[in-house]
């Protein structure tokens, strides 16, 4: 009997061994379960920064600013609600929900007059990304990403070059032939993110009840933080504000 | 094909590459099986990557010896796994064998010096070691080479076409210039993924990093230089086209220029 028992701790010791190293590999720490009473979050992510003020200018009525032209790219924000576009909005460390659906469509971002467009798109590890060149001339798609393997791929005009990204990462896409075109591509491991549109909103829907940490991502302001409690069949609504630059 | 349509300026460097080529080919599977890559790190690896390699690839093989401080191009960083000259396509580790051809043979046009100094042993005992330095080596494994076809011969009408694809298909010029002399109108601003500045190769120099035949002219620009702005032009060309792309850059090295 003894020896049995030490026999099954050995053996859980073992499968912990095994298990821990295939993560390592695998990078999968997501289970797949049933979600019948999923919750969902709504929410908005707000810039109340410093050039918020300045892009708010009255005398041109709603007209975009010239500020907020120069700082295009970076920062794009909504003059009516200060909505925070390009941010990418995710649960942190969940290990299990609903399933994850790999887009049979794949997500396209194409060059067009010199620029990449999406600016942002966030999938989940095991998509295939479609990059278009809409330009009569020559670009480059390159990316410097660690876990995936990265590329750096010459394009031409109508050509369509399809890359899966396996891991979570992100990714900033840059092309060397103009310095002021780049995009990013994050990659989660999970299927619950979004990323906000043009006044800063977004929705994710099906959470296993619970309290999590939502976390959001965007290129010029950082990261930021806060832990949120999913009640099952019902809609939280919850808002992020960055208020520094 | 009859000589006389060999253009008389690059006829040549062309036969040249032609059979340089060939050889390469032929001589390629051999050389590949011939020397016997260790797995793994020796002792003889570590003793001579830190007398020979160290003093500019650094310790940890972080490019930041001693010796690197002023030096441009920078010795190769080895912990992000980009290697510029490989037969694997963009992005992916090199095989074992890019990186004994990249040791035995150098890199001209830098302080990488061909490092046939060392035996045989010593050169391939170092390649566990470089690898050993960046994780990627752990999470990937190179792709496959990518297939050469049988080289095209060299006539005036490939040299046209090869002008075309440089010119208007795929745009070379705007960053090695229409002469080839590295000078395009994008030519200033770039810079490599470790933030250094890189100019564009001066094709009239002749004296290609990643080798002179025209099968290595080939591989460079269907892999692209994993760390640089030279990207890989993997599905833009069909195999002849590459061979036409391939004639028309060598036909733009000088041979003056490339004498002195
Ligand atoms: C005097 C300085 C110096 C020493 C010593 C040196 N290297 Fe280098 N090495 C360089 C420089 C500079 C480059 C980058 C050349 C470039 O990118 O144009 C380089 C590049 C390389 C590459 C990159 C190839 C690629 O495909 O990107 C390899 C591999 C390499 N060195 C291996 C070695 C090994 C092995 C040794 C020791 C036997 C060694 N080097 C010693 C300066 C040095
Ligand atoms: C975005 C700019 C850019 C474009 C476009 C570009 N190149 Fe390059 N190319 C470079 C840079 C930079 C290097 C030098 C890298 C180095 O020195 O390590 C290079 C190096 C090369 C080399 C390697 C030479 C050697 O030393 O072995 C070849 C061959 C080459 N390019 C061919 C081409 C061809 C053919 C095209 C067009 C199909 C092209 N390049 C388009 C930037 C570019």
């Amino acid at each position: 009997m003894k020896l049995i028992y030490i026999l099954s701790i050995l053996f859980a010791f073992l499968c912990c061994n095994l298990i821990s190293s295939k993560d390592i590999l695998a990078d999968n720490k997501y289970s797949e379960i049933e979600v019948p009473d999923g919750g969902t979050i709504i929410g908005n992510v707000k810039y109340m920064g410093e050039l918020a003020a300045v892009g708010l200018n009255l005398y041109r009525g709603w007209e975009l600013s010239d500020t907020s032209k120069l700082n295009s790219e970076k920062l794009v924000f909504s003059k009516v609600n200060n909505g925070l576009k390009n941010a990418v909005v995710s649960l942190k460390d969940i290990t299990q929900g609903k399933k994850t659906i790999i887009p049979p469509v794949h997500p396209i971002i194409d060059q067009q007059n010199n620029n990449f467009i999406p600016h942002t798109i966030a999938i989940v590890s095991g998509t295939t990304v479609d990059f278009l060149n809409g330009d009569e001339q020559m670009h480059n798609i390159h990316t410097r990403s660690a876990r995936n393997q990265p590329f750096n791929l010459g394009t031409t005009y109508k050509q369509r070059i399809s890359k899966t990204f396996d891991y979570p990462e992100i990714i900033k896409l840059t092309c060397d032939l103009h310095k002021n075109a780049y995009a990013w591509i994050v990659v989660l491991d999970h299927p619950y993110f979004d990323t906000t549109d043009r006044n800063g909103y977004f929705e994710i829907c099906d959470i296993p009840p619970g309290t999590y940490t939502f976390q959001v991502w965007h290129e010029e302001l950082g990261n930021l933080e806060k832990e949120v409690t999913v009640r099952p069949k019902e809609t939280t609504t919850i808002e992020f504000v960055y208020s520094q630059n | 094909m009859k000589p006389k349509v060999l253009l008389d300026k690059v006829g040549f460097w062309c036969a040249t590459a032609v059979t340089s080529a060939a050889l390469m080919l032929s001589i390629a599977p051999m050389t590949a099986s011939a020397v016997n890559i260790p797995t793994e790190v020796t002792e003889l690896g570590k003793d001579t990557y830190k007398k020979y390699c160290s003093p500019c690839h650094g310790e940890e093989g972080k490019g930041d010896g001693p010796l690197a401080r002023s030096m441009l191009p920078k010795p190769r960083d080895f912990t992000r796994g980009a290697y510029k000259f490989r037969t694997t396509p963009s992005g992916s580790l090199p095989t074992d064998e890019d990186i004994y051809r990249t040791i035995s043979y150098g890199v001209p046009n830098s302080t990488m010096i061909p490092w046939d100094i060392l035996t045989e042993e010593q050169r391939v005992s170092v390649i566990p070691v470089l690898k050993s330095f960046s994780e990627a080596f752990e999470v990937r494994k190179p792709d496959a080479p990518v297939t050469v076809g049988l080289p095209l011969r060299p006539t005036e009408r490939a040299l046209t076409e090869g002008k075309k694809i440089y010119e208007e298909k795929l745009e070379c010029w705007k960053c090695h210039g229409v002469e080839g002399r590295g000078d395009g109108p994008s030519a200033a601003e770039q810079e490599d993924d470790f933030g250094f500045p890189i100019k564009p190769f001066d094709f009239t120099t002749g004296k290609f990093k990643g080798g002179n035949s025209a099968q290595d002219v080939y591989l460079r620009f269907t892999t692209g230089l994993n760390g640089t702005p030279m990207p890989s032009f993997a599905k833009e060309l069909t195999d002849e086209e590459r061979w036409c792309l391939t004639y028309y850059v060598m036909s733009l090295i000088k041979p003056e220029e490339t004498k002195k």
